[in-house]
């Protein structure tokens, strides 16, 4: 009777807790005072800018820079509003029998941006076919394809980006695929020795996070480091460097760190997963918080019908759920879907987690094929916390 | 490169490490509204809540344009906001449109922001047995967005995403959708418990005594049937009672196990009641082990549940029905094996055959798999 006890003392102090970390929708409420604030409005997100956009109706030179707008708006905040915002003032640009091709090159970003990537791909076949000397659609067409894990049409996709492109931007485009196809080690020395005079801001900082990411895949971390600080100086709101920098801190167990590198960042989600990790092994308080709102925001996907968010998904399953097997689901379906190193590091890692690294067979057999190196793919399991 | 191609490069590059992966794809919660609409009979107790973001931008709430929407901008644009959703979301019966009206806004917060909770009330010609809805908010303004839609009707639920390209959808009301769900989950229930062996062989474990009666070191046949059924009613009940609680924790996300230490202890749980019967140290009161280890046998069921997912809106039916399912499965071996154990209680077989050497033998299968499952 004394274990039976204890089981159900144990179990109630589960119960609560879990209850006490669950966040719950607050019941409907009427604010105090009427200057209460419920909103800040970013720029774009008002509606007097209508005007604009029913400009933007009949007039390209209009509709192209506010699309633009909104997207720049969507990768600073990670408010995905921003790209439906840009989706309406497009929408007239690309349809019909005469799109716009720069229209049609937004339409793909933003279909890629929603991990609709036969979608982008067919866009974009549809704006090369009215303009074939498009760089911004090759280029484009390359990352899509990088993503996809097809190497061999992405360098293609490069080569035809660099017939119109500046060659130090094209050698970024080439040298990134040569990296994922079995040439990590030249590539790496290419990007290197690549002359930085005369780059602009954007261009430096997409140089410094392929060399940081390549760096990563050598298994050398304290450059890595370097490359995606020095990237984060030139520019603060890339969020996906900041994303692979907190990668790298939690590698290396250094979870103080993440705090400060991701503070105020918390609505964009992919760092408030990183962020939430770091909490959870510093038994943080906040821990609780962010381990709800990414729940609400992955059950608010799923209840839209869409699951985009895969890898994350399965991140999260795995280490802050700590649900080995379904994180694995979530990671095979990932795989269907996407082939980027890191969808084969998260099915990796959930397939070790559960001791049987076999069930990860998809990506391990990809990684082969390609000849895809990456240390961490080839590093100790990480031991469960 | 001259200063011109510059900033082409620059406003290409901008895009192209956007499309490096670097797009917020995952950030935000997409543009999202609830509506919650519960039917009796003629009339619709309904609730929309939009997030103060999306309401500005489909009605403009920033009265004086400082960037910052306040509750009294909001409080001054409320009916304008009531006179938006009449235009923008429709509600029909087979017979005729449904007449809105709105009552007055609240504020919900919830972990992407506030929203604005707007309730109302339809009043339909007749009474409602197919409901076409038409939600075309912020249609033209951001086409991402959707309506979340949980719709409830004789204590039936059922959801939806609104917008879209699916502005307009019918909802049939009388669907026998609950009957089949409660099937689904009923079946899912008996068949986890007959294919998953290990529940089983606990129960097994703790029944094959219940005939018996400890003497002197040694097994004894009961003498008659009311102790050997209130033996196996209290094992049955406990372990009942005791998955049920964890299997619904479980099921509402409140308790969380790994699967790992689950499936271990259950494993651990059967080896207990195996060994128990051949040295036995509880002998009278069996039906602590069985809700003790019951607690965790819960957990076991919760992770097949998981798999399949409970729906939305009809959760508690459906977990009531696999639990449901669950003890039919389980009484229906209990009645099959039971009454044959009573009837061979006082042979040698039994006592001396089956009791030391089919539970060392149960024992023996959990030991392997308890090893299997601890190791991973």
């Amino acid at each position: 009777m004394r274990f039976a006890l204890c089981a159900v003392r144990s179990l109630v102090v589960l119960a609560l807790s879990g209850v006490l970390s669950t966040p719950l929708n607050a019941n409907p409420y009427l604010p105090a005072n009427d200057a209460d604030v419920l909103a800040t409005l970013p720029a774009g997100a008002h509606h007097e800018e209508l005007a604009a956009r029913r400009l933007a109706r009949g007039r390209l030179d209009v509709a192209i820079p506010l699309a633009q707008f909104y997207i720049g708006q969507a990768r600073a905040s990670g408010d995905l509003r921003f790209l439906g915002y840009a989706e309406a003032v497009l929408a007239p640009w690309v349809a019909g029998n005469t799109p716009v091709p720069a229209a049609l090159v937004l339409q793909a970003t933003l279909q890629q941006s929603r991990h609709e990537f036969a979608a982008a791909l067919a866009t974009l076949d549809r704006s090369l076919g009215a303009k074939s000397d498009d760089p911004q659609a090759w280029l484009t067409r390359a990352t899509v394809l990088r993503v996809l894990g097809r190497y061999a049409e992405a360098q293609a996709a490069c080569t035809q980006f660099m017939r119109w492109a500046d060659v130090g931007v094209g050698l970024i485009c080439r040298q990134s695929i040569e990296g994922m196809a079995g040439h990590l080690e030249s590539a790496y020395a290419a990007l290197k020795e690549l002359s930085t005079q005369g780059m602009m801001a954007a261009e430096l900082a997409w140089r410094e996070s392929e060399l940081g990411e390549m760096a990563v895949r050598l298994g050398r971390d304290a450059d890595a480091e370097r490359w995606f600080r020095e990237g984060l100086d030139v520019d603060p709101h890339d969020f996906y460097v900041r994303a692979a920098l907190a990668d790298l801190l939690l590698r290396q167990h250094r979870d103080a760190e993440i705090l400060p590198l991701l503070r105020g960042q918390e609505s964009i989600e992919p760092l408030l997963l990183r962020l939430a990790i770091a909490q959870r092994h510093l038994h943080d308080p906040n821990f609780a918080r962010s381990r709800g709102i990414l729940q609400a925001a992955f059950e608010a996907e799923a209840e839209r019908g869409e699951a985009v968010h895969r890898r994350e998904q399965a991140r999260f399953l795995l280490d802050v759920q700590d649900r080995p097997e379904e994180a694995l689901a979530a990671a095979l379906t990932n795989w269907t879907v996407q082939r980027e190193p890191d969808d084969a590091l998260i099915l990796v890692n959930a397939a070790r987690r559960i001791g049987d690294v076999q069930r990860a067979a998809p990506a391990l057999e990809f990684v082969r094929a390609r000849g895809l190196q990456d240390a961490r793919l080839a590093a100790a399991p990480e031991a469960p916390s | 490169m001259n200063a011109m191609e510059k900033s082409w490069a620059a406003s290409m590059l901008v895009g192209a490490m956007l499309l490096g992966s670097a797009i917020p794809a995952q950030a935000h919660v997409a543009s999202n509204s609830f509506l919650t609409l519960r039917i009796d009979g003629a009339r619709i107790d309904g609730a929309l809540e939009l997030a103060v973001r999306d309401a500005e931008i489909a009605v403009g709430l920033d009265g004086n344009q400082d960037g910052v929407v306040t509750w009294g901008e909001v409080r001054a644009a409320q009916a304008e906001l009531a006179a938006y959703l009449g235009r923008h979301l429709e509600l029909a019966a087979t017979n005729g449109g449904c007449a809105l009206s709105f009552g007055a806004l609240r504020i919900n917060d919830r972990v992407d922001g506030n929203y604005l909770w707007q309730p109302f009330t339809a009043d339909c010609p007749a009474s409602i047995q197919r409901l076409s809805i038409t939600y075309r908010l912020l249609d033209e303004e951001d086409p991402s967005h959707r309506g979340l839609l949980t719709l409830t009707a004789q204590g039936v639920a059922q959801t939806a995403v609104l917008g879209g390209a699916h502005a307009v959808q019918v909802f049939d009301l009388e669907s026998p959708s609950r009957f089949k769900a409660f099937a689904e989950y009923f079946h899912a229930g008996v068949w986890h418990i007959w294919s998953g062996i290990d529940h089983l062989l606990f129960l097994l474990s703790l029944l094959l005594p219940a005939v018996l009666i400890r003497r002197n070191h040694h097994w004894a046949a009961v003498p008659e049937a009311a102790p050997a059924f209130l033996n196996i009613l209290k094992v049955v009940t406990a372990f009942t009672l005791a998955h049920s609680i964890t299997l619904s924790l479980a099921a509402f996300d409140i308790v969380r196990l790994p699967s790992r230490i689950t499936e271990s202890i259950i494993a651990a749980s059967i080896v207990v009641a195996a060994v128990n019967n051949v040295f036995p140290v509880v002998t009278e009161a069996r039906w602590r082990i069985a809700f003790a280890f019951g607690l965790l046998h819960g957990f076991g069921f919760a992770a097949v549940l998981s798999e399949m997912g409970l729906p939305q809106g009809a959760r508690l039916l459906s977990l009531l029905a696999f639990n449901l399912g669950v003890e039919a499965g389980q009484l229906a071996v209990v009645t099959a094996i039971m009454p044959l154990a009573y009837a061979l209680r006082a042979t040698h077989l039994y006592r001396r055959g089956l009791m030391p050497w089919g539970s060392t033998a149960i024992a023996g299968v959990a030991l392997v798999w308890l090893v299997q499952r601890a190791m991973g």
